[in-house]
């Protein structure tokens, strides 16, 4: 299954324009609310007409603004699931999912497939409104997949969900796909969730793609500072280049030098650069010889479920640091505000990006 | 509870209570007087009334048929279109429902009249001629109560999840089906009552029909024409006007309680 999308559209003040391509794969589009994800998922679904481009899927030209070409939705083959799942509530189970079935012999066989696909035997008669918010997710994507479209186009499609029917569903999702073998498209602005779905992760920001990569390379490599912070970044320092040598780079960071690993010709000493390390790939050390460095006090510290965030001050140059922490090495350590710590940042995991 | 709230309290159930006894009374006393006069039962079977009757109940629904048609789509257009000018569309159908249904009459016997805009030009090509026909009293009960039904289809249509159509759309259903499969289904309840808003109000009509289409035993005259020509003293009298209005009472109680029946079961539903 191949989709190929190049297509730009002015709304209002908000300009439209982007371009990717999938490929038998969850393509994650991530972003803020309004960056145009759900807008691109339109396109594709033929429920909004871009200005100007082209979109293919499968060899067929579903929209060509340079031949006029544009197939209606009926025509479109995706399968599309919108945050609020928008039920037909006056419909049986049944009825939803059988909606996009043509009338025919197999249509029964071909509804109780799919029901047993979703694990909702024994639901057939029920109301939507009846059913509970997993339950009801369940029904969206049996309808979703009935006409057996190549592409599934989710948009936020678990969001209502509380967290753990959150988690099974997205389970429930990977399962779909490696039984049928589905190419998807997927929105959210879960960063969880796009890194748990993902195989390659389009970045939106602002009616454009900031960054489309494999997902590692989105959270370990980010382009810019803007998809950095965007991925949840939260040490992204301004920095300059001091020297470069065989394997990387030295940097200058408020007064503090440090080296990166990876050696990109781009940067020359002298250029201006920013640098972004993960909160959780900083070393929390008591002493001894590290690569990277830095001197600090625990200023304030926030525990999230498993993880504590800690946010310390440089005792001398250098930068302030966000560092993350597992519970367990929390507890060993005994870390404490006002603690004095060494804090390491593992030249390897320091990543250098062109300034903005 | 303070000595304000007793008070206020008292007040409120004391001013439902007036309001409840105005509003009950007058029925009472129209249940009464038909039950005390003695030809009540035999007005109740008169030729006229009958007449009247029958007009009524069909032309109200032929009404309400005509409505559906021209107005359903009128409705979904002002629910989901998009354009200059819709919100002057949306207050204009509102018109018929706020002006006198009298000035209705005056105004479609200025357009279909012999001497209307539209009327005379008729007359001159066809010989035909609008007034003191059936169907003067079917356009004065459209033009009076079609706007009852657009406003309720319309907040229907409102209320419908635009993203359900949408997602029938992309299920392969053309507009055509997913608005009769999905849209109405779903926006039922409101049209059910702008059905039976649309037909009470046909039923009742008066002012415009009596201007437009005259009062013409058997041809023009329904249930209301026929009270108002009993008071003004045909042969059925006053008590022909009770006999009449003891009918339309109990019309409009029936209607009353099977819409409240079918609505609790599609709200059910």
């Amino acid at each position: 299954m191949n989709l190929d999308f190049d297509v730009a559209c002015k709304l209002g003040d908000f300009l439209y324009e982007a371009q990717f391509e999938v490929d038998d794969e969850i393509l994650v589009l991530f972003g803020h609310s309004g960056a145009g994800k759900s807008l691109s998922l339109q396109f594709i679904a033929g429920l909004m007409r871009p200005d100007r481009g082209r979109i293919e899927l499968e060899g067929t030209t579903l929209f060509d603004s340079a031949t006029g070409a544009n197939l209606p939705p009926q025509a479109r083959r995706v399968g599309y699931v919108v945050q609020e799942l928008a039920l037909f509530e006056h419909l049986t189970v049944e009825g939803n999912v059988s909606f996009g079935l043509p009338r025919g012999a197999d249509k029964a066989s071909r509804t109780r497939e799919l029901l047993s696909l979703l694990d909702l035997e024994g639901f057939e008669n029920r109301k939507p409104k009846t059913l509970s918010g997993g339950q009801r997710q369940r029904v969206a994507l049996a309808r979703a997949l009935a006409r057996e479209a190549p592409l599934l186009l989710l948009d936020e499609p678990f969001s209502a969900l509380d967290d753990s029917l959150r988690v099974s569903m997205r389970k429930e999702l990977l399962r779909l796909r490696k039984q049928l073998g589905l190419t998807i498209l997927f929105v959210t602005h879960d960063l969880r969730e796009a890194h748990f779905l993902a195989d390659r992760i389009a970045v939106f920001d602002n009616g454009r793609i900031l960054q489309l990569d494999d997902r590692g390379t989105i959270f370990k490599r980010p382009a810019s500072r803007r998809v950095a912070e965007l991925t949840g970044t939260s040490n992204i320092f301004s920095a300059t280049v001091v020297a470069t040598v065989s394997d990387g780079l030295f940097l200058e960071v408020d007064g503090l030098r440090l080296q990166a690993d990876g050696l990109d010709g781009r940067f020359v000493p002298g250029t201006r650069v920013d640098a972004a390390i993960r909160a959780d790939r900083i070393n929390l050390r008591r002493g001894g010889e590290v690569r990277n460095g830095l001197l600090a006090v625990v200023s304030e510290e926030f525990a999230f479920g498993n993880n504590h965030t800690l946010h310390l001050t440089p005792v001398g140059a250098g930068p302030a640091v966000e560092v993350e922490i597992a519970s367990r090495p929390y507890e060993v350590l005994g870390v404490k505000v006002g603690q004095e710590w060494l804090i390491e940042i593992p030249p390897g995991d320091l990543h250098v990006m062109p300034a903005e | 509870m303070s000595r304000l709230d007793r008070a206020a309290t008292a007040t409120v159930i004391f001013l439902g209570l007036c309001f409840g006894v105005f509003f009950i009374v007058p029925f009472l006393g129209l249940i009464n007087r038909a039950l005390e006069e003695p030809s009540t039962w035999e007005l109740l079977n008169a030729e006229q009334v009958r007449q009247a009757l029958w007009l009524s109940l069909w032309t109200s629904t032929f009404t309400v048929a005509l409505a559906l048609l021209f107005g359903t789509p009128i409705a979904y257009m002002l629910a989901r279109a998009k354009f200059r000018g819709i919100a002057f569309i949306d207050a204009l159908v509102d018109l018929p429902i706020v002006l006198p249904p009298t000035v209705a009459g005056v105004a479609l016997l200025t357009a279909f009249g012999r001497r209307g805009l539209i009327g005379e030009p008729i007359e001159e090509w066809t010989g035909f001629t609008f007034g003191f026909r059936t169907l003067a009293v079917i356009m004065a009960q459209l033009l009076v109560s079609a706007p009852f039904y657009i406003r309720s289809a319309k907040s229907g249509f409102d209320a419908v999840d635009i993203q359900a159509e949408r997602v029938a759309y992309t299920l392969g259903a053309s507009r055509v089906r997913t608005f009769f499969r999905i849209t109405v289904p779903l926006a039922w309840p409101a049209l059910l009552a702008g059905i039976v808003l649309c037909w009470a109000r046909a039923m009742g009509e008066l002012g415009a029909t009596l201007i437009f289409a005259g009062n013409r035993e058997g041809v023009t005259q329904t249930m209301p024409l026929a009270v108002i020509s009993a008071f003004e003293g045909s042969l059925l009298g006053l008590a022909g006007a009770i006999a009449l209005s003891l009918i339309l009472l109990v019309v409009a109680l029936v209607v009353l309680f099977a819409f409240r029946l079918v609505a609790g079961r599609a709200a059910i539903r």
